[in-house]
């Protein structure tokens, strides 16, 4: 399929398509959307007596009665068989740089089919995306997307990855698995853009078929978690130590609200972390906040700040510490830690240049862990 | 803080041979049940006493369990056209809910005509939700039009039952279906939500009565039918204190699942701790011996 042929496909769809990259990106439709959910059973849960059922696929254990949906409001006990009404449902479809989820260290300079179903199994009070995260899958527009379909439009809109992302790709995992399986065997790799509340059963089957995983590391304690995210750190903490333990590509991103999680003493914390759990080679970025959502009363994190952070997490001694949503900031490029030299520049989303050769610094030789072929 | 009243009523004829309700004498129930709980003799004094003339009344129900375990059709549309016959013009009542479909499952046929009462989901088109976030307390939602904009008084017509979480579902979490996202809100036992999303200003500044449907109540293991759990209590409960009327629906759940010889919620660990924390918000009385509770029945 041509580029042009795709944006026409997704606008026969229904869908807003903007100029420039192809990109199907919706909001509430407010004005009568016609539920056209899917009922494709889904998987890791538990039948219970009287039609009751357990979720085990993320922490939260959903246990729902006939009727009712789980907390992400896309899986739903439909007389005692639970379902997920997002399969091939997809609300958001881009073509963006491997830079905006963000990925360093894996194909820079590539781009990403990018593309989301509606929900999520977290409600953080400073979500970018609420807008298809935050609602039930009947509230925004979608269309059909099977994995194959999937796999085919990204080869020929000539991106070397898919990733799931924007939303919450745990609570559509049915989908994404089935989808990373296809595209797999089509030389497409598949990338996890994911908040880490996960079980571990589900993961392990996930680590099988994708390529990597960038983790949303929302704060470093439970109180923030519980107050902001709705969620708990320990398992998302866990999902880190998991993926860094497979073959696939770990990236950490710590979004720094002022105020909220930006303590220099909890960064610290949480950088050494890192470095003990997972390693000093895992990058790490601090990215900037803008009030969004529920969270409108801060201002953009400062500069400083995350400057701040990331000198922190450096001294305790990880190697690839990114400044993010701060196009143009030195802290956007790749510095060898055997040279100090740039190895790859970047200016927003944008690769400048990379000096690598076969995964080494092109100055000094020295290896720089990721997926770079 | 006066002390708030809560009204039972029951009918001894109000199951028909074939197992249907009577709608004459469900009117009946709303008559009675509204001159005790206003003080007022006649049906249009009643409503006077509640709404304005001009007042276009949004009738939330709960359609959510389908035609076993919904607001009853032969309760909602009896009350609306006695709301229409006592003061308030037809055109101006709407029956509403999420969605078409869980309204025609549980048996609503909906309807639009512009002269008559309207029976519509938020989902019907030129309605859908507000695209304006409500950030209230601990909720940030976004609210149905239906109440934002088109009812300027509401009704809690909802449906007493068990629930699995909450521990009792009645007319205060009954607006949970005026949110676009309820899933997000029965964390930690639906505490503080279901009292902070009827305190959000697009409930509190309207609603007006609650009423429960409590013909047949799931007492146990909702908010799912379950035959073997479910009885005909064959009541309407009323009040103009929202707490108050939830309080009374759970002391009802409570006696029937000692009836059953079922634990207390409490023992469960899922006694409606929301009613509690209502009451501290000030939104009304949830300590039994704090309500006035008065019990009749029509003939």
């Amino acid at each position: 399929m041509k580029r042009r042929q795709f944006i026409r496909g997704a606008a026969g769809a229904g869908l807003v398509v903007g100029a420039g990259l192809p990109s199907v990106c919706s909001g509430l439709a407010v004005f009568g959307a016609k539920p056209n959910l899917s009922h494709v059973e889904a998987r890791y849960y538990d039948k219970l007596p009287d039609r009751e059922v357990e979720c085990r696929l993320c922490p939260r254990k959903c246990r729902l009665g006939d009727k009712e949906r789980g907390y992400c409001g896309v899986r739903e006990n439909i007389g005692g068989t639970y379902y997920t009404l997002v399969y091939g449902k997809v609300c958001s479809l881009n073509v963006d740089p491997v830079e905006k989820k963000p990925f360093f260290h894996f194909l820079p300079g590539t781009s990403a089919l990018s593309l989301a179903a509606a929900g999520c199994n977290v409600n953080c009070k400073f979500c970018q995306n609420w807008e298809i995260s935050q609602v039930r899958p009947e509230q925004v527009d979608h269309f059909d997307l099977p994995p194959e379909r999937a796999a085919a439009q990204a080869i020929e809109a000539g991106c070397p990855s898919i990733a799931y992302t924007y939303t919450e790709p745990t609570v559509f995992f049915e989908y994404m698995y089935d989808t990373a399986v296809r595209s797999k065997r089509r030389g497409v790799r598949n990338l996890v853009v994911t908040g880490g509340h996960i079980n571990p059963e589900p993961l392990a089957d996930l680590l099988a078929v994708v390529d990597a995983v960038k983790v949303d590391l929302k704060g470093f304690t439970q109180e923030f978690y519980a107050e902001y995210v709705r969620g708990e750190l320990k398992p998302v903490l866990e999902t880190i130590r998991a993926v860094a333990k497979s073959k696939t590509w770990l990236e950490i991103v710590y979004l720094v609200i002022p105020t909220l999680n930006d303590r220099m003493d909890l960064i610290r914390e949480m950088a050494k972390w890192v470095r003990n759990e997972v390693g000093d080679h895992v990058p790490v970025h601090f990215s900037r906040f803008q009030p969004m959502y529920l969270i409108k009363n801060l201002p953009p994190t400062p500069v400083s700040t995350l400057e701040a952070a990331r000198e922190t997490a450096r001294e305790e001694g990880l190697h690839f510490v990114y400044v993010g949503n701060v196009p143009g900031h030195e802290g956007e490029n790749t510095f060898c830690p055997g040279c100090g030299k740039v190895a790859v520049q970047r200016v927003g989303y944008r690769i400048t240049s990379i000096q690598l050769k076969a995964g080494r610094c092109d100055t000094c030789g020295t290896p720089i862990p990721g997926v770079w072929t | 803080m006066a002390v708030p009243r809560v009204v039972i009523i029951k009918a001894g004829n109000l199951w028909t041979s074939t197992g249907a309700v009577d709608p004459a004498v469900i009117t009946k129930m709303f008559a009675r049940g509204f001159a005790l709980l206003t003080g007022e003799r006649g049906d249009a004094g009643a409503i006077s006493s509640l709404f304005r003339p001009g007042d276009r009344v949004g009738i939330k129900i709960n359609t959510i369990g389908g035609k076993a375990l919904s607001t009853r059709p032969d309760v909602a549309l009896p009350f609306a056209g006695w709301l229409s016959q006592s003061g308030l013009q037809a055109k101006n009542l709407f029956i509403w809910d999420r969605t078409t479909r869980e309204l025609r499952d549980a048996g609503y046929g909906t309807s639009a005509d512009r002269s008559g009462i309207k029976v519509f989901g938020t989902d019907a088109d030129g309605v859908g939700y507000e695209s304006n976030l409500v950030s209230h307390l601990s909720v940030g939602s976004l609210f149905s039009k239906i109440q934002t904009e088109f009812a300027t008084a509401s009704v809690s017509l909802a449906l007493l039952k068990d629930h699995g979480l909450a521990g009792v579902t009645a007319g205060m979490k009954n607006y949970f279906g005026a949110i676009h996202n309820p899933n997000k809100y029965h964390d930690s036992r639906c505490n503080p939500f279901v009292a902070e999303v009827f305190d959000a200003p697009p409930v509190k500044s309207k609603h007006k009565v609650s009423i429960l449907d409590a013909l047949i109540v799931q007492y146990h293991k909702g908010p799912s039918y379950h035959a073997r759990w479910a009885a005909k209590y064959g009541g309407l409960i009323f009040s103009l204190d929202p707490v108050a009327a939830d309080a009374v629906g759970w002391s009802v759940i409570e006696a029937l699942r000692v009836a059953a010889g079922l634990p207390a919620l409490k023992d469960e660990g899922r006694e409606p701790v929301y009613l509690a924390t209502a009451e501290k918000m000030g939104l009304g009385r949830a300590d039994l011996a704090s309500i006035e509770t008065v019990e009749e029945r029509v003939a």
